[in-house]
């Protein structure tokens, strides 16, 4: 059979193109992307860059918001409990000071506000996680016993504060150090029960007032630091919320970029196939054996 | 986006010189080079006809005679396509292999960004933490690594092209030889004899010629002239001129005329035109663009770790090292701390993390190129998918354009010149009008930015 | 169109979406047609092109109006109802795909109109008699037309 020159230029065109476009089919099914390559679309494969970096950061500042919620939770109800125990403290305290109180009363009110120093100190010391939470930056005990103290107790942390990144150039500060609750120059929560339990152990009501308005001022100064737990805890609640929509955000916006509607693309690639299949049927009709076997893949 | 980088502009309108250049010729389809004939006579004045033994001499050419001029039209604009499609074929294929090194799979540059930019962001809620620490630099690790393969790919390609233009320079200097020898032979045939063979093997060998450089093709007593370029001659009856390669000062290709002259920015076309864009242009400016966003954001970096201390108490030394030289920075970046303990947490005055943030904020922040690093990055994504759709769409169109042209010229109907005139009109009129719904199309992509929006739909 | 005047939004986005893909199919067409030569392929599918795009600026026109401009007198079951993310998808991954068609097409346009210029014009000039050239090849004719 003779072959006319010109069909077979027209027919291997169109058999290529075919090919092509099943291959393309193939390929958005199989990976449920439109764009695999920059060429397929070059805008919004570069959209796509800060796409991937944002959704990416998403998860860490989503995951960073729940370890924060949970540090600053805590904080916050440890400085809550401490807070009810100074209040007993202030009322041992004023109870002794009555100057009605026999040294055995007294020595028993003197006990109870011991028992409250060890548990502000245990308080103090709190750690979630193998972090301590009052420590600063410190990876030791922040509060240890020193009788060369005046307090009874060193603070062995430091003063860093500690910013945690919970959204793009966003960040929570979600701690305070130690010696800004607990011994801070100003208002020393752990000296001035210690000095409330000496004056009750000495007895002097005179003494005993002064102590027990020391504690009463440490009672407002630990309630007034609760304010910055409770201020980051609101702060990092509305983060969270804004992280659950970008979430949604970069999701529609990665698949209106580079995402293939599926029955779309089951459409295409049935279209393709079928296609593709007549192209190949036309060129076999046409085509002497010689050529057809230029056509096949190589052995 | 940024601006494309000039030299990558170039390398874009690589093609569309090529079309210049068609413009230029298609002017002039070939020189008239026959005793006593003028291009005004033949195109203005009305001459005497004169019959003589059944054929008409002196006067309009016959149907046969427009048939064969029609045929040698289509001729020469097949072969300018073949020259066209081949260089875009070149081009779409070194591309193709480019534009895999800026494909999203995890391996890629904006994978590696992303990547550190998570480990920096997990590194502020644990700064003492060594793994979140080793996190940063396992990443960072990673991000020259993403930087010297999509570097080491460029070369690549550029090597392989730059391989291509020798070769090629090969293959024409042995077509012009063999074309002038059959010159030669076919100056021998005698008269009336139409010497079809010799003269098949040398459209066969033109052909050839035509995929492999951009050519014009003249006729004359002697046989046909071949010039490239800007009128380099190849081919001049039964002389032919070998073309060669030299390197020139930028360490780029050239290619030189027998005479030594740079003819390199005049090849437009086939295979060689296609190399030396991808070569010389093309590859170059998309090198510059990495390069500079390589050496910037190191730079960057660098300096938002001099602000901090590191956790042995020393200053912040430099990240990343070895982006000093522009010219290869992307290829030599690497890390230069030796442990994660190097990296500067706290801020200069004291402890805590405060200098993560810093360190976060290079990646966001301006560079000096006008963009951050993620949109410098994105602007290289897009200008590679550019180049890279450019040439395969007109390889496409130019591949249908030869499909029409070759139907054309197998076609054997003796030529109506007034239905074919009409049928051209028709042509011309279809394609305005397509022209118009082509425009329309452009304007309902402007308008698609509108849907969907909120305040829309 | 649920009542007077009120745009059927859902409606038109579907209309919209079956018009580009149809609109891609016409340029395949034609662009076949140019390829095989087949001139009242062409002309057919183009004078089918113009009457889609028209159709299509006038949804788009529609369909990128804010809903703010849609007049408060309408009931409220009236009102545009936001189209759904899935029918917007597709509408541009379907416009996506007539644009890198259209890109093709322009190419092919610009490249088939040149060749039949050049022809047009040789054409021409031969209206504009010329002569032969006398010699041992006949066949290689010298020439020129001016364009």
């Amino acid at each position: 059979m003779r072959i006319d020159p010109n069909i077979v230029p027209e027919m291997l065109a169109n058999l290529q193109q075919s090919q092509v476009s099943l291959d393309t089919a193939l390929q958005q099914v199989s990976t449920g992307l439109s764009v695999n390559e920059p060429s397929d679309n070059p805008t919004n494969a570069a959209a796509m860059v800060e796409n991937t970096i944002q959704t990416g950061d998403l998860d860490v500042y989503t995951q960073n918001v729940s370890t924060a919620l949970s540090t600053v939770q805590t904080a916050s109800s440890v400085l809550s409990s401490l807070v009810t125990s100074l209040t007993s403290a202030v009322s041992a305290g004023t109870e002794g000071a009555n100057g009605t109180n026999s040294s055995t009363d007294l020595a028993s009110l003197a006990n109870e506000v011991q028992g409250i120093l060890t548990s502000a100190v245990t308080a103090a010391n709190t750690s979630v996680s193998g972090t301590y939470l009052f420590g600063g930056s410190g990876t030791t005990t922040p509060y240890t016993a020193d009788a060369s103290s005046s307090t009874g107790y060193t603070y062995n942390g430091n003063d860093d504060t500690n910013s945690v990144a919970v959204g793009d150039q966003t960040s929570v500060q979600v701690n305070l150090p130690g010696s800004q609750i607990f011994s801070s120059s100003s208002n020393n929560v752990l000296g001035a029960l210690s000095s409330l339990v000496t004056a009750l152990q000495g007895g002097n009501s005179s003494d005993i007032q002064t102590a027990t308005a020391s504690v009463d001022s440490a009672l407002n100064y630990v309630s007034q630091q609760q304010v910055f737990y409770g201020n980051a805890e609101t702060q990092l609640n509305s983060q969270e919320t804004f992280l659950e929509q970008d979430k949604v955000t970069l999701s529609t916006q990665a698949n209106s970029l580079i995402g293939v509607n599926e029955s779309t693309a089951a459409t295409d690639l049935s279209q393709a196939e079928t296609d593709n299949s007549a192209a190949l049927a036309a060129v076999a009709k046409v085509l002497p054996n010689n050529l057809l076997n230029y056509l096949a893949p190589p052995a | 986006m940024g601006g494309l980088n000039t030299a990558l502009l170039i390398g874009v309108g690589g093609l569309d010189a090529a079309q210049g250049a068609l413009d230029a010729t298609s002017n002039n389809i070939a020189n008239v080079n026959t005793p006593g004939y003028t291009r005004e006579e033949a195109q203005l004045s009305e001459l005497p006809e004169t019959e003589s033994a059944g054929q008409i001499t002196g006067g309009g050419v016959s149907l046969e005679g427009l048939q064969s001029i029609r045929d040698e039209l289509l001729n020469v604009q097949i072969q300018q396509q073949t020259s066209l499609q081949s260089a875009a074929d070149t081009e779409s294929a070194s591309l193709q292999q480019a534009q895999t090194y800026f494909t999203s799979t995890g391996t890629d540059i904006a994978s590696a960004l992303s990547s550190f930019s998570s480990s920096l962001a997990a590194l502020s809620a644990n700064s003492t933490s060594s793994s979140a620490q080793q996190g940063v630099l396992a990443a960072g690790q990673n991000l020259a690594s993403a930087f010297n393969t999509a570097a080491g790919g460029l070369t690549g390609v550029q090597t392989a092209a730059n391989q291509q233009i020798p070769d090629t320079v090969s293959q024409i200097n042995s077509l012009t030889q063999q074309i002038a020898q059959l010159n030669g032979q076919l100056a021998q045939v005698p008269a009336g004899e139409g010497g079809g063979t010799v003269q098949d093997q040398l459209d066969q060998a033109v052909k050839q010629l035509a995929a492999l450089t951009n050519i014009s093709v003249t006729q004359t007593n002697n046989g046909e002239t071949i010039t490239t370029g800007s009128g380099t001659p190849l081919v001049e009856g039964d002389q032919s001129y070998n073309l060669q390669t030299s390197t020139g000062t930028g360490g780029q290709l050239e290619v030189l005329d027998a005479n030594g002259n740079n003819i390199t920015s005049a090849i437009t076309g086939g295979t060689l035109g296609g190399a030396l864009n991808i070569a010389n242009q093309v590859i170059p400016g998309l090198m510059t663009q990495l390069n500079t966003l390589a050496s910037q954001f190191a730079t960057a970096f660098n300096s938002a770790q001099a602000g901090g201390t590191d956790s042995n108490g020393n200053a912040g030394g430099a990240f990343f090292t070895g982006t000093a030289n522009l010219s290869n920075a992307a290829a030599n970046m690497s890390v230069g701390l030796i442990s994660a303990a190097q990296i500067a947490i706290s801020s200069s005055t004291g402890g805590g993390n405060g200098n993560v943030a810093n360190l976060s904020a290079a990646l966001t922040s301006t560079l000096p190129s006008g963009e951050s690093a993620a949109d410098g990055y994105a602007g290289i994504v897009f200008n590679v998918g550019t180049v890279a759709s450019n040439a395969s769409t007109q390889s496409t169109a130019i591949g249908d354009n030869l499909t029409q042209l070759t139907t054309q010229q197998g076609a054997v109907s003796a030529v109506n010149i007034d239905e074919e005139t009409a049928n051209l009109m028709r042509y011309q009129t279809a394609y305005e009008a397509a022209a118009r719904i082509v425009s329309t199309v452009q304007v309902l992509d402007n308008a698609a930015l509108n849907m969907g929006s909120s305040t829309s739909f | 169109m649920t009542c007077a005047g009120a745009p059927d939004r859902n409606g038109n986005a579907a209309e919209y979406l079956q018009l580009l893909r149809s609109l891609a199919g016409e340029m395949e067409r034609a662009m076949r047609a140019i390829a095989h030569n087949a001139l009242p392929d062409l002309e057919e599918s183009v004078a089918t092109q113009q009457m889609m795009s028209a159709r299509l600026l006038v949804l788009a026109d529609e369909l990128s109006a804010p809903l703010e401009s849609s007049p408060a007198e309408f009931s409220p079951a009236a009102s545009p109802i936001k189209i759904d993310d899935d029918m917007m998808q597709q509408v541009r991954v379907a416009g996506d795909a007539l644009q890198t068609l259209n890109r093709r097409y322009a190419a092919l346009l610009q490249h088939s109109s040149r060749s039949v210029t050049l022809m047009a014009s040789l054409f021409n000039s031969f209206q504009g008699k010329f002569k032969e050239a006398s010699g041992p090849r006949l066949k290689h004719q010298t020439w020129s037309c001016q364009m």
